[in-house]
């Protein structure tokens, strides 16, 4: 399971220099990292500049640790589609790899400091109204499902329904436990919306996220530039 | 697992571009026609179902390395309109966490918004001459089918890529035919696909039918062949 609760904490509770860093700021950042990993051609290229991504997480006193493992869960996928590659050497599985993980470590430096709010409420700038909604309650219905998930669990345990040696019954308990979530999953998703709209929500935030630079954009915009430039000379 | 995780720099950039192109075109079209619906009711749903989506494909069948999507069931439950919108913020989502490319959002949006379309569809075409679960369980396997054969698709037509990145390492790619083996990864998608297909088939037709029990008023516009939810739930 990834830990999106987890990851929310860190947005919300952090200090460094990346978490007050503006968002259009740390957006221009991934967008320059992912831009390093489509124009790039050479895997030391990347691996460089996964290790200067590596170090300014450090210094920005993210969750470096954490961050890296959650980076490397991309690389899984990577390795699934390097395997019906052919003829090609360890370089190249090497770029496919460093192509997975190197904007999936921008992207988490991303969200481990940008509070969700924030960030969609920036993204509610430029997209429709409903996809915009419909990511903020997504989010939000997210973590109220892991906590259900995590007590129908136990109920499940409690009544003998995940017993080991039983596969067929825990089998059969898997799908009605997805519908049963489904079914609070909207029913506390209604709620969530209703209570929303009594607080005078109507489909935007209520505190837009301004789309401007602060003074500590300087760490974001230059580990990124740096990045690029990094992949662009080193041929 | 109809959608791509393939990183971001791998596949042709007018591949995953005509994808955002297409994602936009179809996005409008759905919200064109979402324009008049009631917010109060769309919104929790399609907030509900993503939420969903995302923890089951946070769940990954380890040895087949596998997840289920429940797109199907997100057509069902949603409609054409507004499963195609919570397949964009299903991998919106899943892009902020790393699983799977930025620029490969657009192409990944196109095929889980398909399943959830030909979802709901093939669920309204079969009516009434199966019963729920089988209903669902079929749609759902049709469904697969054809998504996964557009993986494919998409897979074969980005063999242009690869070659030119491999050729700054000074490899052979064999002429015309470009270093992914299609038949290989048509071979591990189809093969892997059939497991998963019935595995996602019994989950779908499982939780459409607990819902038609519990529920039925959310299945109610695609129970409507006989009129009500209740006939829906007496077919199963």
């Amino acid at each position: 399971m990834i830990d999106v609760a987890r990851i929310d904490y860190w947005a919300a509770s952090g200090s460094g220099a990346f978490h007050r860093a503006s968002v259009l700021a740390k957006l221009i950042f991934v967008v320059l990292v992912v831009a390093a990993a489509v124009l790039s051609r050479n895997a030391q290229a990347l691996a460089a500049g996964y290790g200067i991504l590596l170090v300014v997480a450090a210094f920005a006193r993210l969750p470096l640790l954490r961050i890296a493992m959650l980076s490397l869960y991309a690389a899984i996928f990577a390795m699934l589609y390097g395997i019906s590659l052919r003829g090609v050497g360890l370089p190249v599985y090497g770029l496919v790899i460093f192509k997975a993980v190197t904007p999936a470590l921008a992207v988490l430096m991303l969200i481990v400091s940008t509070p969700y709010p924030r960030l969609f409420s920036l993204c509610s700038a430029v997209l429709p109204e409903l996809p915009a909604a419909g990511l903020f309650m997504t989010y939000r219905t997210f973590f109220i499902l892991l906590d259900m998930m995590n007590n129908f669990i136990v109920a499940l345990r409690f009544r003998a329904g995940l017993v080991r040696g039983h596969i067929v019954k825990a089998v059969a308990n898997i799908p009605r436990g997805i519908a049963m979530l489904l079914v609070a999953a909207v029913e506390r998703s209604s709620r969530l919306y209703a209570v929303m709209a009594v607080r005078g929500y109507s489909g935007s935030m209520a505190e837009k996220e301004p789309a401007r630079f602060a003074r500590q954009d300087w760490l974001p915009l230059g580990a990124g530039a740096v990045v690029l430039i990094l992949v662009i000379a080193w041929k | 697992m109809t959608h791509m995780h393939i990183p971001d720099g791998v596949l042709p950039v007018w591949l995953w571009a005509l994808g955002f192109v297409v994602m936009a075109l179809v996005m409008g079209l759905s919200l064109y026609r979402l324009r008049g619906a009631d917010r109060r009711k769309q919104v929790p749903l399609l907030g509900a179902l993503s939420a969903v989506m995302l923890v089951a494909m946070s769940l990954e069948i380890v040895p087949l390395a596998y997840h289920i999507n429940l797109t199907v069931v997100a057509g069902i439950l949603l409609g054409p309109a507004l499963g195609f919108v919570a397949a964009f913020i299903v991998n919106f989502m899943l892009a902020l966490i790393g699983h799977g490319g930025i620029t490969v959002i657009g192409l990944n949006t196109w095929l889980l918004g398909a399943e959830a379309v030909l979802g709901h569809t093939l669920f309204s075409l079969l009516g009434k001459r199966l019963p729920l679960f089988w209903r669902a369980a079929t749609a759902t396997v049709l469904t697969l089918m054809i998504t996964t054969g557009l993986l494919i698709g998409i897979v074969a037509v980005s063999n242009a890529n690869p070659v030119a990145f491999l050729e700054h390492h000074g490899h052979e790619t064999g002429g015309q035919e470009g270093p992914i083996s299609v038949e290989r990864f048509a071979f591990m998608a189809l093969g892997l696909g059939a497991v998963g297909w019935i595995i996602e088939a019994a989950i779908t037709g499982a939780v459409v039918r607990f819902i038609a029990q519990v529920k039925p008023d959310l299945l109610r516009h695609v129970l409507h062949a006989g009129g009500s939810a209740k006939k829906g739930q007496e077919a199963s």
